[in-house]
């Protein structure tokens, strides 16, 4: 009895809670929508945590969809609303017995509507989504190394860039100064490039992995450390005898492809794009459709004889082998195939930036990537995603778009307390603590939720249909394991 | 040629300078139940593991049907039908039940990686085919109701199960038991037993068995061997074993330091683990 008048009040929060968020919106349209926008993150954050029914929880996730998308419509900087939409993907993904049409209809909905229409709306939103993309597909692809087979790959970046190099060298007119030819080639080589850079760094991985991956844990780390540095200082050399890479200045213009059939395509169902969006909508898209690929071989190989060698790798070495799992070969696959995701990233990155520098491809990005599958859980393909996708707005979004509000008030003159913010010194501009901010956010991941944010959850074979009309059993079976 | 599962000739093994198995020579008969005994540190275990290639022997011949398997991978001997439980349990904790006897199904699911990646039918015939085999051990073990629970949630005697269904899972033709019956109480260790005959009929194997507990080893094996201080101090039928007096010394521990304060029965009372030899407590694997 009690416990049903409880839930009652719950959903009625959370209904007043929308509403409110509605209303807020309407009334704040013209003064910041900020406001609507941290209330309806309030609204998401119980959508996804209290234990309401099914219907109030997709209805509450459809009315903030519309909430968040509106809202780029109004003069609030469309960051929050962004997040926001984030937010309810993963509450969407994490929400096990919402019917999959509901799942693919307010996914497809946020996808395919809203972030494109916040797009058009402020294209530093496209650039943060493909951004997003870029290394959400990436943290897969590690999260195949590290997460499900256990390998401490630490230079991850290296695939990264031979991938972006491989593009950036013949799909610009770079290659003129080593072969002869026609360079640029086509950009629509770009795709065959991708195809290319999959072998390219797959090979790569093996001819490296080979001697590394008889290493343990410990050694494995240092030596792929090495690895990415060593490709970068390559990238950076590369200009001289013989200039393949051009060196510290990089490379550009690197060609994209020919986007014609895509803006005629769009313009055919009322999308007319202009010069400013059209590039980036094809490859937000381009990335979607890349990510759902990743998506779906992940998957599939986690269902395989070789998604669980790894995990029987990861959990007991001897063990696995005395069920006759050849050790390297295994390891190798693992290795080979995160780095042929990292790869194909590499090819889209170049012709999305129309650029390739050696500065790219630091250690620092290596660790931002393994930040990202620690922080959204090892070996879990949504806590890749997310892990991705909260890294990313934190260092291309959030300290930068603070930084700016500061420089603002600075400018503006604005005085705390008596202190004249002009006399801040630039060394606390807070863009310069992005490493700063990122370890505090592990340290404290560490501390406060070891597993990462949505931990790998072990698929309960047959039962997994069954599971559906019980949620409480499912919630406790699935969510409370590891 | 041989015509024996297991041909062990002069096999040595050290660490350091201690000589954990020391000039055996024995070998076992396909379709026998085969034991071998020994104080605790006697290098069973480690016996256990120069069969299975996971440490490599310093001298000696190691015959498998008749075929050399020195120096091959654990990997290697595990494709040629070796299957092995561990002393300390060795299953794959984050892994459902039926995964961990899918793992075992490993050789025999024949998916290209190209074909795992897109998850073509072929792959899915090769998977349920697996699935339904591993579901049939699961029952045979009498654990198919936990196929969906994580293994480590199991109690101690399903883990044990597990460990035996995961090693069927490779379709062995040679089984090596390291002390399936530690920790089970009396009534388990019983059904064990029976499961273990049952077994080398239903599916024509031949067992190895490692066992402290002396009720079960004289009842059930074909043959016994007594390992002590890494050598053989005997070999034979049970009753013969039963009266041998060198091994009534070593598990009595007269002949070595330790173990003055055990049962006064013969071996096939004593109670297990009686202490003896150097004291220490084989926990270690490579
Ligand atoms: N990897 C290793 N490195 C060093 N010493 C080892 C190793 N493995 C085993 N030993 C030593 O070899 C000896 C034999 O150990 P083993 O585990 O084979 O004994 P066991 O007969 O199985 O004993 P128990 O009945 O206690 O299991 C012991 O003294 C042990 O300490
Ligand atoms: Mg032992």
């Amino acid at each position: 009895m009690t416990g049903s008048l409880k839930k009652m009040k719950t959903e009625t929060a959370l209904i007043a809670v929308c509403a409110a968020d509605l209303v807020a919106f309407a009334a704040l349209k013209v003064s910041p929508g900020f406001f609507a926008g941290i209330i309806g993150i309030l609204a998401l954050v119980m959508t996804g945590y209290l234990p309401v029914k099914l219907q109030a929880k997709l209805g509450s996730l459809a009315v903030l969809t519309l909430v968040f998308t509106l809202g780029f419509a109004s003069k609030a900087s469309g960051d929050i609303f962004f997040i926001g939409l984030i937010g309810i993907l993963v509450v969407l993904i994490r929400t096990d017995r919402a019917p999959v049409w509901t799942k693919v209809l307010i996914g497809a909905a946020i996808l395919l509507a809203s972030i494109p229409f916040a797009g058009f709306k402020d294209t530093f939103l496209f650039e943060l989504a493909i951004q997003i993309g870029i290394f959400a597909a990436m943290a897969m692809g590690l999260n195949v190394v590290v997460g499900m087979a256990g390998l401490l790959d630490m230079g991850y970046t290296a695939f990264f860039a031979i991938g972006a190099y491989t593009w950036g060298i013949f799909g610009s007119p770079q290659a003129h100064s080593f072969m002869a030819g026609h360079f640029p080639l086509n950009g629509n080589l770009m795709f065959l490039f991708m195809g290319l850079a999959v072998l390219a760094t797959a090979l790569t991985g093996i001819i490296i992995g080979l001697p590394a991956l008889r290493l343990r844990g410990d050694y494995l780390a240092i030596v792929t450390l090495g690895l990415g540095e060593v490709i970068r200082v390559l990238a950076n050399n590369m200009d001289h005898p013989v200039n393949i890479t051009n060196g510290p200045q990089g490379i550009t213009p690197v060609s994209r492809p020919d986007i014609g059939w895509f803006r005629s395509a769009l313009s055919a169902i009322g999308v007319p794009l202009d010069a400013r969006t059209d590039y980036q909508l094809f490859f937000y898209f381009l990335v979607l459709l890349v990510i759902g690929i990743v998506i779906v071989v992940n998957i599939n190989l986690g269902k395989s004889k070789f998604g669980r060698a790894w995990v029987a790798i990861r959990e007991d070495e001897i063990a696995a082998r005395s069920m006759g799992i050849p050790m390297i070969k295994t390891k190798l696959y693992a290795f080979a195939t995160g780095a042929a995701f990292s790869g194909a990233m590499g090819v889209i990155f170049a012709a999305q930036r129309t650029f390739v520098s050696p500065e790219t491809f630091t250690m620092l990005q290596s660790t931002t990537i393994l930040g990202m599958v620690v922080l959204g859980g090892m070996g879990s393909i949504e806590g890749a995603i997310l892990g991705a996708a909260s890294l990313t707005i934190l260092n291309i979004d959030l300290l930068k778009g603070f930084s700016e509000y500061l420089n603002e008030l600075k400018q503006g003159g604005t005085v705390i307390f008596g202190y004249h913010l002009s006399s801040l010194p630039s060394q606390l501009d807070p863009a310069k603590y992005e490493r700063l901010v990122f370890g505090l956010v592990i340290i404290f991941m560490m501390i406060f939720r070891p597993t990462g944010l949505l931990p790998e959850r072990r698929r309960k074979a047959e039962e997994a249909e069954d599971d559906d009309d019980i949620p409480e059993i499912t919630e406790t079976g699935k969510g409370g394991q590891s | 040629m041989s015509g024996y599962a297991v041909e062990v000739k002069n096999l040595t093994k050290r660490f350091g300078g201690l000589i954990a198995v020391n000039e055996v020579s024995m070998s076992v008969k396909p379709g026998e139940i085969f034991s071998v005994i020994g104080p605790n540190g006697a290098g069973k275990t480690t016996f256990f593991n120069l069969l299975t290639g996971i440490n490599k022997p310093d001298s000696g011949n190691l015959l498998l049907d008749g075929r050399d398997v020195v120096g091959l991978a654990p990997e290697q001997v595990a494709a040629r039908g070796v299957g092995r439980t561990f002393q300390n349990i060795r299953l794959f904790g984050a892994m459902t039940v039926l995964e961990n006897v899918l793992v075992g199904r490993y050789v025999h699911i024949r998916t290209p990686y190209p074909s795992a990646l897109a998850r073509t039918p072929g792959c899915r015939r090769e998977e349920k085919k697996a699935a339904e085999r591993s579901l049939e051990l699961l029952d045979y073990m009498g654990i198919a109701s936990r196929a969906g629970e994580l293994a480590r949630n199991l109690s101690y005697g399903e883990q044990r199960r597990l460990e035996i269904a995961r090693a069927l899972a490779l379709d062995p033709r040679l089984l090596l038991l390291d002390e399936p019956a530690a920790g089970m109480n009396p009534q388990e260790t019983e059904e064990l037993k029976k499961l273990i005959r049952a077994l080398r009929t239903d599916m024509d194997l031949t067992v190895v068995l490692i066992e402290h507990d002396m009720s079960m080893v004289m009842s059930i094996s074909d043959r016994i061997v007594v390992l002590q201080f890494g050598s053989v101090i005997a070999e034979g039928l049970p009753a013969e074993i039963r009266a041998n007096t060198k091994v009534i010394e070593a598990y009595l521990g007269s002949g070595a330091a330790a173990g003055g304060g055990a049962a006064s029965s013969d071996p096939a009372t004593t109670e297990s683990r009686a202490a003896a030899g150097n004291g220490a407590t084989g926990e270690h694997h490579a």
